[in-house]
């Protein structure tokens, strides 16, 4: 625990938890605020024809909706040269993949989208006993326009200055090295599928894929919190590779 | 053609830094919040509450399970439900099990609670095919003591309540029957989360957040937040072997 934490009674709890209340109450406005302005942006119609390989053959991405008018696909950082998915993108599909159920029902399909090969994909899928579709991109083009591609070129200042411990640890973990690893961009992508035509929504990444790790959510109301500020600031293990406690 | 506006790639991208912005502020202020959650008072539960679980009494202090912080999701599913739990609830529940591994490395034991007997717990847990520790409040002062439910009588006081009761909206009478309890009865349960953590054998209590706070939604609802769609006007909610066929 980080600062040592005040003893109190009932009523002084009571009393600073309804000041926190007001807080709060602020916060889920302003979220809701946000999602009505989500919604507002303009749709931008997908003009290319990209082509994604799934377990049912090669696919176009209007096919992908499978039924739904809106797909939501997110991009896991699984490039061609993993062994394995990334662990924090692991973390997060953790999060996503019992939603499908909920989202089908709600019009949305919900994906997984990578870059490497679909054998590898769905072997690891396999591994970590996730119920969700998952498809592999063909060619670069998909991910790179969305801003989930970096180049070597673009990378260069990352790659040359000092490597976080994490990413490298990272990088190991996913059997590749660190410009291999980094080269992914992890990011959700939204579509809505109308009158035959698909057009992108909403695009996040980063600060913006919080929401998916529901276990922040959770720690952020316990009391020592997410407690990352020491040396090992990235806890996140694949959930099969935590050691046994 | 769609009702929405179309917009070119850079009307999109103009567009999107705006929000981007805003999302940021948003984050900030969340941040702040966060901080001072932790800033609340630690109170020391001082009552003993004994608890049924699927391996037989606890105490509050036993249901950490040897870490220092407890976490638990109260699912309305009280001893009058005869249909199981609140499908909202229900779909939050889902999420917690494939959470709960990275949870339990952080120090944090996180179980659910409700106040049915335990044995229509443990089929529930079976029916959804749940892994979380799930611990019945029921013949215990617990659920009253830390308004995670209600007594007849304070329900009767609280007049939000009465008008839902009297004059329910369509939905609410639909979820009345998907849990198989009146109103009255059924709205008698706070859906909510709440804290404890546990030093030098003392059990604190920490933190309650309950509904409508949106932390306590369906974990869908943050996913749908970011859909082009407009949500539904009504919080209409199914278990996951249930929904109707389309």
């Amino acid at each position: 625990m980080t600062a040592e934490p005040r003893i109190g009674t009932e009523e002084e709890w009571r009393a600073a938890r309804d000041r926190l209340l007001e807080e709060e109450k602020e916060l889920t406005r302003r979220s809701d605020e946000l999602a009505a302005k989500r919604r507002e942006l303009p749709w931008v119609r997908v003009e290319e024809d990209y082509r994604f390989e799934t377990e049912d053959g090669e696919k176009a991405l209007a096919d992908l909706f499978a039924g739904s008018s809106q797909l939501m696909l997110y991009h896991f950082m699984f490039g061609p040269p993993y062994e394995a998915g990334c662990p924090v993108c692991s973390s997060i599909a953790d999060t996503l993949a019992p939603q499908v159920p909920h989202l089908r029902a709600r019009d949305t399909t919900l994906l997984l989208a990578s870059r490497g090969p679909l054998e590898k994909l769905l072997a690891y899928r396999r591994r970590m006993r996730w119920d969700i579709g998952w498809v592999s991109t063909i060619g670069s083009e998909f991910n790179r326009s969305l801003g989930f591609l970096h180049t070597e070129e673009e990378l260069r200042p990352f790659l040359e200055g000092e490597i976080p411990p994490t990413v490298e640890e990272n990088a190991r973990s996913c059997g590749t090295d660190v410009a291999g690893y980094v080269s992914e961009g992890p990011g959700m992508s939204v579509y809505a599928l109308s009158d035959g035509t698909v057009y992108r929504t909403y695009v996040t990444t980063a600060r913006g894929l919080e929401p998916a790790m529901a276990f922040y959510g959770l720690l952020d109301r316990v009391p020592a919190g997410r407690d990352e500020g020491g040396p090992a600031p990235l806890w996140i293990r694949r959930h099969d590779e935590y050691d046994a406690t | 053609m769609t009702a929405h506006a179309v917009g070119t790639r850079e009307e999109w991208r103009a567009a999107r830094d705006e929000l981007a912005k805003l999302e940021a502020e948003y984050g900030e202020l969340r941040r702040k919040v966060t901080d001072k959650r932790r800033e609340l008072p630690w109170v020391p539960v001082e009552k003993e509450y004994r608890f049924d679980t699927e391996d037989g009494k606890k105490t509050l202090a036993e249901l950490f399970d040897g870490r220092s912080q407890l976490l638990a999701y109260n699912i309305m599913y009280g001893p009058d439900y005869e249909l199981g739990a609140c499908p909202g609830c229900s779909n939050l529940g889902d999420e917690l099990d494939p959470t709960r591994v990275h949870l339990n490395h952080r120090d944090v034991t996180l179980i659910c609670f409700s106040r049915a007997p335990i044995d229509r717990l443990i089929a529930y847990k079976e029916r959804m095919g749940w892994t979380f520790p799930y611990v019945s409040t029921y013949d215990s002062d617990f659920a009253f003591d830390f308004g995670l439910a209600l007594k007849p009588e304070q329900a009767g006081q609280i007049p939000e309540l009465v008008q839902m009761v009297e004059n329910p909206p369509s939905w609410l009478e639909d979820w009345s029957r998907q849990v198989g309890a009146d109103l009255k009865d059924g709205l008698r349960e706070n859906p909510s989360f709440i804290a404890f953590a546990r030093e030098d054998g003392t059990v604190y209590h920490t933190y309650t957040v309950s509904a409508p706070d949106q932390f306590v939604a369906p974990y869908n609802a943050f996913l749908l937040d970011r859909t082009p769609k407009p949500p539904p006007e009504e919080p209409r909610n199914w278990r996951k072997d249930e929904y109707p066929q389309s």
